[in-house]
């Protein structure tokens, strides 16, 4: 087998124990890699019910069989574990340069275990594995933590670490690499915080063998040519990254605004991809052998909110922007880098932190408790928030829980905008209904990066859906679930792959994304197998989640999408149609009337039904 | 008749200068439908673009009434 190192390295904090492992080529390839791997070894190892923050919890760095390979942004990782946010499956995927040094070790996979009784950073180059004190960067922001490191160890070496927040367990904390990219959602950041575990440090020169090199590297240069005649068309994505978004939601009227009290923002052009291109980007940023190049560079040259460093991104507009009614640019921007030093998600700080401003504006959390008055769109205050939230202090101990807690805690339940508990991202399900099946059935809670159907009700990639009927979504939805786990696995960034790995008609194309594990891995799959092995993953995601009691009864909306009508723009009158599109849906997958995988599918899938 | 047209992002460039974050209004019969009001701008009219009626999702020869918005923006995924 090519393409897999077929290696695993396990490292047990506790003990300080580091074992490698062979991985059986059958299962590298019945579960492709990265996201699909995690799985198969977490529910095979590891009691599902295990508490999130204790040293039982397994926590998985994963490549792809494509990273490290001349694939066009065969750049990613994934990072999987049982989420303290959500109780469910946290599987966040990052780019950048880590991934593909995190490959070049000669391991596929990292396996964390246990606790260490001491702050340590672990640094794998190659087959010298050690587990070193982080004394002396514990407490340092994310930065910081990654200058000290790389000038201890070598400029080559490249770090993925946690900020004060995942040190202080905050659950929306994030792991950050090369500074600026994050495996951000589900706080796998505390997760890595709670085994004493600073950071990992990566280094090597084993490039995974591929099957057939030349193959690969003409297909590989047909696609970057692909991607590079748009770019000179003109990208949105090389112009703005995903900044240009907020004028298509707001147009659409889905743009979470004021804890999705509204579907429009009036200050919107504060906000978007013009405001920032004109104002503050220096420069585009690339993740390592990316045509596309949609990261960002920025400063804000002066004043109190000085700074510089990469985005903001769409998620981050909509979440600590608009859903705080936040317009002020200079301040979001700040805020943008100020959760990439302390190492958190900006979507479930910024929706965090807009449900802790509709309470404080209801009344039902008062000034004393939170320390100042904590209005909409006071951007100063939010400021404040994200720091309290990194460093646990005060009112900042309620908002680390995230939404879902806070609004418990204060008695106002129906106010947190999650389902399993993690906050939504940037597109209202009551004007774009595909994405709220895609909330209420998702592995990791609510979250568009597991299966965006944005991209067709949204974007009209690749075929146009009316975002507004549920006409078709449960298919849709499935089909999009498997894709993204699909491309989770094979080490690919997303943003590029859904564009040139499928035709128009949805399907997988063989002359890409198929033929590239091929080239790669020698595998020989079919289109069809890549297809039902995706399902396979997703599938037992689902029975993990089963077991570890976020079941079918999880699969809901809060009332505020099913029962409050948009009150604004062009989904005015409209709510998430959840219960027309969920028994199809359920049906689709091959799974019961009540949303458990029935055996059939099951045995279909070759997985365990005990 | 007045209408707008609103271009986002690099469709922006389509438009003469002079328009409000890219909003124009136009002066335009009766009977324009919604192929009219963007044909006349250098954008693709195909499934490259994503083309709304005052943020809905319409036919191309739904004909226009006073104060709609006809956005349209590049089919990309993003977000
Ligand atoms: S499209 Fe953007 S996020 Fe994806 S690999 Fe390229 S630069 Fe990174």
């Amino acid at each position: 087998m090519y393409g897999w190192h077929l290696k695993i390295l396990r490292v047990n904090l506790t003990t300080r124990n580091v074992t490698t492992e062979n991985v059986d080529p059958k299962i590298a390839r019945d579960y492709l890699g990265g996201r699909g791997w995690a799985i198969h070894y977490m529910y095979k190892d590891m009691d599902p019910t295990v508490e999130p923050l204790s040293p039982e919890n397994m926590l998985i760095f994963a490549t792809g069989p494509l990273t490290a390979t001349p694939a066009p942004t065969g750049n990613r990782y994934m990072v999987v574990t049982k989420s303290p946010l959500t109780g469910a499956l946290a599987h966040s995927n990052s780019g950048g340069e880590f991934p593909t040094w995190m490959k070049r070790t000669g391991f596929d996979m990292f396996i964390f275990e246990g606790k260490a009784s001491e702050p340590v950073y672990v640094l794998v180059n190659e087959d010298q594995v050690e587990v070193r004190s982080a004394a002396h960067v514990w407490g340092k922001d994310v930065h910081e933590t990654t200058d000290i490191l790389k000038a201890e160890i070598s400029e080559d070496a490249r770090v993925a670490c946690i900020g004060p927040a995942g040190e202080n367990l905050a659950l929306m904390a994030a792991i950050m690499n090369d500074k600026h990219r994050a495996a951000a959602r589900s706080g796998v950041g505390a997760v890595m915080g709670s085994k004493n575990l600073k950071a990992v440090v990566a280094m090597g020169n084993k490039n995974p063998p591929l099957h057939d090199a030349e193959g690969m590297r003409s297909i590989s240069v047909a696609t970057s040519k692909n991607v590079g005649a748009d770019v000179k068309k003109g990208s949105n994505m090389r112009i703005y990254g995903t900044s240009y978004v907020p004028q298509v939601t707001n147009t659409l009227g889905i743009l979470p605004t004021r804890n999705f009290l509204q579907g429009t923002f009036e200050h919107v052009h504060n906000v978007d991809g013009d405001a920032l291109k004109d104002n503050y980007l220096i420069r585009h940023t690339p993740c390592y052998r990316c045509p596309l190049s949609c990261g960002r560079l920025t400063e804000v040259p002066d004043g109190p909110y000085k700074g510089k460093g990469e985005g903001p991104e769409y998620e981050t507009i909509s979440s600590l922007g608009t859903g705080c009614g936040v317009s002020n640019l200079a301040a979001l921007v700040k805020a943008n880098y100020l959760c990439n030093e302390y190492g958190m998600d900006t979507i479930t700080t910024g929706m965090t932190i807009a449900v802790a401003m509709e309470m404080y504006e209801k009344g039902y959390i008062s000034e004393d408790v939170i320390g100042m008055p904590l209005k909409f769109g006071d951007h100063d205050a939010m400021i404040e928030m994200i720091k309290l939230m990194a460093y646990n202090k005060g009112f900042g101990q309620d908002l680390a829980q995230g939404s879902y807690r806070l609004a418990e805690k204060y008695g106002h339940p129906e106010l947190a905008v999650t389902t399993r508990k993690q906050e939504f991202p940037g597109y209202d399900p009551r004007g774009s209904q595909g994405m709220g099946l895609l909330y209420a059935t998702s592995n990791k809670g609510a979250s568009h990066m597991e299966g965006d159907v944005a991209y067709e009700e949204v974007f009209g990639v690749p075929v146009k859906e009316n975002p507004h009927s549920t006409e078709g979504k449960p298919e849709l939805v499935k089909h999009f679930q498997d894709s993204f786990a699909l491309i989770d696995s094979s080490g690919l960034c997303v943003f590029v792959a859904i564009r040139y790995v499928f035709d128009k008609n949805r399907m997988i194309w063989p002359e890409t994304l198929a033929s590239m594990m091929n080239l790669t891995t020698g595998a020989g799959y079919t289109p069809a197998e890549v297809m039902k092995a995706a399902d396979r993953v997703y599938t037992l995601e689902r029975m993990f989640l089963i077991k570890a009691g976020s079941g079918p009864e999880w699969d809901v909306l809060p009332d505020r999408m099913t029962k409050e009508p948009l009150p604004d723009g062009p989904a005015k009158g409209m709510v998430a149609e959840l219960d027309k599109m969920l028994p199809e849906f359920y049906e689709k997958r091959g799974w019961d009337a009540k949303g458990y995988p029935t055996i059939e599918k099951l045995m279909e899938l070759e997985l365990p039904t005990g | 008749m007045l209408i707008r047209v609103k271009m986002i992002a690099n469709y922006r460039d389509a438009l003469p200068p002079g328009h409000k974050h890219g909003v124009i209004e136009l002066d335009v019969p009766d009977g324009t439908t919604v192929y009219d009001a963007v044909s006349q701008f250098d954008i693709p009219l195909n499934d490259e673009s994503v083309i709304v009626l005052n943020g809905l999702t319409v036919e191309m020869n739904t004909p226009l009434k006073e104060g709609d918005t006809v956005t349209a923006f590049s089919a990309i995924a993003g977000g």
